[in-house]
């Protein structure tokens, strides 16, 4: 797909937020020495002003910080939108700390002073996963918007299609003719750009949580 | 991260605006010493003259007892005990001189007035001492709490140290990789290099501030006598003790030469080996929580020990007792005997463990007879 080849032609970018000002420097410096763009910002609020979100990459985030732990940082992040993969570095963990902090889907945490290896290990895994979600959500939104081209008739057949149902009976249950689902069926294996039903299946349950207007199919036959 | 630096910073800021006040203080009082003397002397001069130019049926002396109140505030108690002792003589003189009027009214007025300025210098000094010991109490108490507050310090302290101690790391790694690039990066690897040694100064200045704050003014050595330190810190452990059903014994030399130390740091000393003794001791049997403390002098030290009958520590593990941070207790910060060895040391004397048949440890502090000076 055009926009995967493209997320992976930006180069990663990583987030560092720590209060420490030669923490930051010296993060950002190990970065730079194998070749990682690095941004880094003295606080959770200075990230949220300037953070450019498009750029793939991941979160070093310190977890004591005057102001809004990281811990705090990293639950509101998936109500504020962000998806970057988060590596903590702390100078005071503790068992409680780093698994609440695992639970939460952090990719490490890391204790202070830390070893520059596993953070950049870290780093790698983190860009990896930002990656490949970033890629998923690509995926689901092409297949959103080819959904979204199809018209009501073609929908509700296409949800009855992948349940299993045989074109007749698709027909009996919308009460058209058998030809018109036909019809409709070649439209949507077009449309979405299947070229096998099993394909369009696994398009559908990708999608499905996503689809807002599922056709009433509560009383569909199931095969 | 700079909680616990911020605090002392004000803490110490704010120390050093007290020191500055009083000493500036000070200076305009010294400065101000003769315009005191000159009122006091004034004051003496009016009431002297009224009491010896008329000679009214009261006693006029009383009056004295303003000069003493007023001078009570501004000099030392030898200064005020001298001027009531002027004041009466004054008094006597004055009665003597004023010869006019009745005999016996004069006789009994002056009575009165040196009654009266003695009762109300003593009852001035006494106001006066005792406002100064609840003083010396207060500071003592700070100085206490802020010894106490060490262990939340230290942790403070390994907080802010390990900030500076990680980007130097972090910077030494990117250092290394800048000069094991090919070709290497020598302008990035000076760069992180500088950083490394503005870190290592940061962190040491922070050490350094913070051995500072610790070390205070350094100890206030007066005369003591170490058996009335043992006592006041087994007051101070009593509620404790109690808590922890357990009995002590004394054995406290009873003609002990006195030392050269400052009593609050050596009863912190003290009650720090108590507590430990006390924490030894929770476990056992009601029997075996028995602490003994007791006093002696040799080869002009005064020793003091303090004995528990609690499990020990390992034999092995004996050296390092005094390290900072190494402990058995949870929870502990290790700080505790770390701090006392400091204390005793800065005493000129030393500290020793020993682990005594058939079980328990004995700390022993010892320290130099007070110099025949």
């Amino acid at each position: 797909m055009t926009d995967e080849t493209e997320s992976h032609e930006v180069p990663p970018v990583v987030r560092i937020i720590d209060d420490d000002a030669s923490v930051r420097a010296a993060v950002e410096d190990l970065l730079a020495s194998v070749g990682l763009e690095a941004r880094s910002y003295p606080s959770t609020q200075a990230f949220l002003d300037s953070d450019e979100p498009e750029a793939p990459g991941c979160l070093v985030l310190d977890v004591r910080m005057p102001g809004q732990s990281g811990l705090d940082f990293q639950r509101e992040m998936t109500g504020l939108g962000i998806g970057l993969p988060v590596i903590f570095i702390t100078g005071h963990g503790d068992v409680p700390m780093s698994v609440r902090a695992m639970k939460d889907g952090a990719v490490e945490f890391l204790t202070k002073p830390f070893d520059d290896q596993a953070l950049l290990d870290a780093i790698h895994d983190g860009i990896g996963r930002d990656r490949l979600r970033r890629a998923f959500e690509c995926e689901i939104a092409a297949l959103l918007a080819r959904y979204s081209t199809l018209n009501a008739g073609e929908r509700a057949v296409m949800a009855l299609v992948v349940k299993g149902l045989l074109n007749k009976q698709v027909a009996g249950f919308l009460e058209v003719s058998e030809i018109t689902v036909k019809v409709r069926r070649r439209q949507v294996m077009l449309k979405m750009g299947a070229t096998s039903l099993p394909q369009l299946v696994r398009m559908y349950d990708s999608i499905a949580a996503q689809i807002e207007d599922v056709p009433a199919l509560e009383d569909a036959p199931v095969r | 991260m700079t909680f616990g630096l911020a605090a002392l910073h004000i803490v110490t800021q704010r120390k050093s605006a007290k020191a500055a006040r009083a000493r500036r203080v000070f200076a305009a009082l010294r400065r101000g010493r003769i315009g005191k003397v000159a009122i006091v002397t004034v004051l003496t001069a009016i009431v002297f003259a009224i009491d010896t130019g008329t000679d009214l049926e009261i006693a006029t002396p009383v009056f004295y007892i303003m000069v003493i109140l007023i001078a009570v505030g501004m000099f030392s108690r030898r200064e005020v005990i001298r001027l009531a002792v002027v004041c009466m003589v004054l008094t006597v003189f004055s009665a003597t001189l004023t010869r006019t009027g009745s005999q016996e009214a004069g006789v009994i007025n002056s009575g009165i007035s040196i009654a009266a300025i003695a009762i109300t210098t003593w009852l001035a000094l006494r106001v006066v001492s005792a406002e100064s010991a609840a003083y010396e109490t207060r500071a003592q108490l700070i100085r206490i709490a802020r010894v106490n507050s060490l262990g939340e310090l230290a942790a403070s302290i390994a907080h802010e140290v390990n900030q500076p101690l990680s980007a130097i790391a972090t910077s030494g790694n990117a250092c290394l990789r800048w000069l094991g690039a090919d070709p290497p990066n020598l302008d990035r690897a000076r760069l992180a290099a500088t950083r490394i040694v503005e870190d290592a100064n940061r962190a040491s200045g922070i050490v350094g501030r913070i051995r500072q704050q610790v070390r205070g003014k350094g100890p206030r050595k007066t005369k003591t006598a170490l058996n009335a330190v043992v006592l006041d810190a087994l007051a101070l452990a009593q509620g404790e003790m109690a808590r922890h059903g357990t009995v002590v014994r004394t054995d406290l030399a009873p003609d002990l030469p006195m030392i050269l130390g400052d009593r609050i740091q050596l009863q912190q000393v003290l009650g720090n080996l108590i507590l430990n003794a006390i924490e030894a001791s929770a476990g056992l049997p009601p029997a075996r929580r028995v602490i003994t403390l007791s006093t002696g002098v040799a080869r002009g030290m005064v020793h003091l020990r303090v004995k528990d009958e609690g499990i020990g520590v390992p034999e092995q593990d004996l050296p390092l007792l005094f390290d900072a941070f190494w402990t058995t207790k949870d929870g502990g910060t290790g700080m505790g005997l770390a701090i006392c060895r400091t204390i005793v040391e800065a005493h000129g004397g030393a500290m020793n463990v020993a682990l005594p048949e058939p079980c328990g440890l004995e700390v022993t502090v010892s320290l130099p007879v007070r110099a025949k000076s």
